[in-house]
């Protein structure tokens, strides 16, 4: 019997005035010409009042603002409120620094938009239509030196060049003479690391590679060159800037446009629909850098000696008293800024126009995105300058006066040495610990991931333990600074255990693991934690600062590899008792036994 | 004695549709929960018009939409057509559109002690005429 009821029992209620308009008086009525056809109509342009245009721009401009300040604030106010509360000194040039973060958060919100407009619809068009329309080795060719042009244009290479100014010539001149005089080449090594790992990468999507003997494949050789080069007493110090090099060059740039591109050439194939096919880039292009970065160092050594550069470097102190415009502040970030983005832009361009033979579909809306672009990279260097590369190293050089005397803090050291020491290593963690879990691609991934394994690594899990890695691993870089433990002690065994570990883990889990290392590096955190480094490395007279970042890659590598095979060991035992439980074993073999045995017969 | 299954048809029902830009929904329906609608759908879509109209300002508009479907009964349907209006900054251009349609019927789970209050039997819409009853 059906029944009909009514679904709700309220008053009627209205809250505004309502005023009636009837449609009809806003839509056009047709216009005919003489000949008796309707003339096609087009809409006007709105005019609007400044009033409205405001309310269409703030919402706009709100929420990609608290998203940057999200992203800076908690660390900054991290380092500060550590630096005064527990160290008990103030922070200095406070005013520079704010300013200077200021403009790392304008300087981000106008990049990552310009970026999104601007760049990314480049990149899709790209991955979509030039495997269609090439041939395989012209595609590689794109992927290879688009993996070049991503890398200039990527934000945390600046803090690369800003840290070279830190390093003293005396204690590790190859390490000095890569940074400031050769800078162009070590960025261009990176980027042809990056190149090849998106060139193999891309290999990988179209032929579904395994990742485990990619790594082994990578690593052999990269371990075995850290250990030639930690035997070499002048060359081991560039080891730490080799395995930072890694962490660097995957961010906000590289990681969307190479995948997209991938996983392009992956879809026109046929391939990649098994939600894996996203991963194993960032793993590749995090290590290929290391390896071109060594071999750079390699032939640097081959072509100079120690003293040479020394005395270079005397010279072009003395001899430069006035710089010209263009190596002055506001210039050479302005310069830096349109020469790592224009490029790139140009090598879209020209493969959109020449290669693919299509026009841009928005000319107006790129045009817009790329000069935002330009415009946030600018604002962004000169923040990194003067805001994080500033208070990282500040707050990198007073730490250590929690145990040990440093000139210039009267009352140090503050603390016994142990407690000092404790609260140094503790701060390190804290730093790495927040820093990752706060990171928005880290909460992308853990999503990723729960749904890859149906639930059973969950996004919590996952965090976690990539946040766990990475404070273990800066706490460990620390350590390393203060006792200066030679940073190949550190990397080989640390490496060769991730590689057991590999070795017994899933081919998913193996994924996520050596990219979750990649994914946790971005624009704000690698600037802070470098130069926090070297400003640590400088006060307690440690040779070099570097290899903080390269700890806070393995660190997630062997932690989230751990939580996996625990999660892989835990779903066994799980289906194990529940065939036990059920006796499934043993019913099925009666069940199948007699069946088969009165068939035969 | 009739051992026919029986069904619950709901009556007096509208259908708010609201395109909004990209990850505005959750607070949309949301607010629309809040004075009394049951629940959403949520597709994504794109959208074309206004957003060229702007010129420059569309660059502040997301191409890519998102359209929520929400049935309340009449009755609620002023209330939370206003508050989707005003939520929604509706009065501002490239913010969103919505309109009411009315919808004839609709089934769902309806509690019991629900139906033993309200439901009656058997008042069909006169329109609404069963093939095996001719």
């Amino acid at each position: 019997m059906p029944k009909e009821i009514r679904f709700g029992a309220f008053v009627r209620e209205v809250n505004s005035r309502h005023r009636y308009l009837s449609y009809n008086h806003v839509t056009p009525k047709p216009i005919i010409d003489d000949n008796g056809e309707s003339v096609p109509y087009h809409a006007p342009k709105f005019k609007l009042r400044t009033g409205v245009a405001f309310r269409l721009i703030q919402p706009y401009v709100q929420v990609r603002l608290v998203d940057q300040i999200r992203a800076v604030l908690p660390l900054a106010l991290y380092l500060v409120l550590f630096q005064i509360i527990v160290l008990r000194s103030d922070v200095a040039d406070a005013w520079i620094i704010s300013g200077g973060l200021v403009a790392v958060i304008l300087g981000l919100m106008f990049f990552m938009e310009g970026l999104r407009v601007g760049l990314m619809p480049f990149g899709e068009a790209l991955g979509s239509s030039l495997p269609t329309r090439a041939k395989l080795p012209v595609v590689l060719t794109v992927a290879f030196l688009l993996g070049i042009g991503v890398t200039f244009a990527e934000p945390a290479i600046g803090a690369l060049k800003a840290a070279g100014t830190i390093v003293s010539v005396k204690s590790a001149p190859y390490l000095y003479t890569l940074l400031n005089d050769w800078s162009e080449v070590l960025v261009l090594g990176v980027g042809i690391g990056v190149g090849a790992a998106a060139v193999v990468g891309t290999l990988r999507f179209l032929y579904d590679w395994s990742l485990k003997p990619l790594i082994y494949m990578t690593l052999i050789p990269t371990i075995s060159l850290t250990l030639y080069i930690s035997l070499n007493p002048e060359l081991s110090k560039i080891l730490g800037l080799a395995w930072d090099c890694g962490a660097v060059t995957t961010g906000p740039v590289t990681v969307p446009l190479v995948l997209s591109l991938g996983i392009g050439i992956a879809a026109a194939a046929g391939k990649g629909g098994d939600g894996m096919s996203g991963f194993g880039i960032v793993t590749l292009a995090s290590l290929f850098p290391i390896l071109t970065v060594m071999g750079l160092a390699i032939y640097v050594h081959s072509v100079t000696t120690p003293e040479e550069i020394i005395a270079a470097a005397h010279v072009s102190k003395a001899g430069v008293d006035i710089l010209p415009w263009f190596d002055k502040t506001p210039w050479v970030e302005a310069i830096t800024g349109l020469r790592a983005i224009v490029p790139l832009v140009l090598f879209l361009f020209l493969v959109m126009r020449f290669v693919l033979k299509e026009k841009l579909k928005q000319p107006g809306n790129i045009a817009y995105g790329i000069s935002l672009s330009v415009i946030g990279m600018i604002i962004f260097n000169l923040g990194l300058t003067y805001g994080l590369s500033k208070l990282g190293a500040q707050s990198g050089s007073i730490v250590p006066a929690a145990f040990t005397t440093i000139s210039g803090i009267d009352s140090s050291p503050l603390y016994n040495w142990l407690t000092g020491l404790m609260i140094a290593i503790a701060f390190a963690w804290i730093l790495g610990f927040g820093a990752t879990l706060a990171e928005p691609a880290l909460n992308a991934l853990g999503i990723t991931v729960q749904s890859l394994t149906n639930g059973a690594f969950k996004k919590s899990t996952l965090m976690y333990a990539v946040s766990f890695g990475v404070g273990c691993g800066i706490a460990i870089g620390v350590a390393k600074i203060i006792f200066n433990i030679p940073i190949a002690w550190l990397l080989i065994p640390g490496y060769l255990s991730a590689l057991v570990l590999t070795w017994f883990s899933n081919e998913e889990y193996v994924n996520v693991a050596w990219d979750s290392a990649g994914v946790t590096t971005g624009p704000v955190t690698v600037p802070l934690v470098l130069s926090m480094g070297l400003g640590f490395g400088n006060a307690v007279d440690a040779i070099e600062g570097f290899g903080i970042l390269s700890m806070a890659s393995i660190g997630p590598i062997i932690s989230v590899l751990s939580v996996g095979i625990w999660v892989q060991w835990k779903v066994s035992r799980h289906h194990r008792k529940y065939d036990e439980s059920h006796h499934i074993g043993k019913l099925a073999k009666q069940a199948i036994t007699p069946l088969n045995q009165t068939k035969s017969s | 004695m009739n051992q026919k299954r029986e069904m619950v048809v709901l009556t007096d029902i509208s259908l708010i549709t609201a395109v909004v830009q990209r990850g505005k929904a959750d607070e949309l329906v949301k607010a629309a929960q809040e004075v009394g609608a049951q629940g959403a759908s949520i597709h994504y879509s794109h959208g074309r018009g206004v957003r060229e109209r702007l010129g420059i300002l569309g660059l502040a508009v997301e191409a890519e939409k998102e359209t929520i479907h929400i049935i309340v009964s009449s009755d609620q349907a002023n209330r939370v057509f206003e508050i989707i209006y005003r939520v929604g900054d509706f009065d501002t251009p490239g913010m969103g559109f919505m309109w009411v349609t009315p919808v004839e019927k609709a089934a769902t789970f309806i509690p019991d002690d629900i139906l033993e209050k309200f439901a009656r039997e058997d008042r069909r819409n006169p329109f609404d005429v069963r093939p095996n009853e001719i």
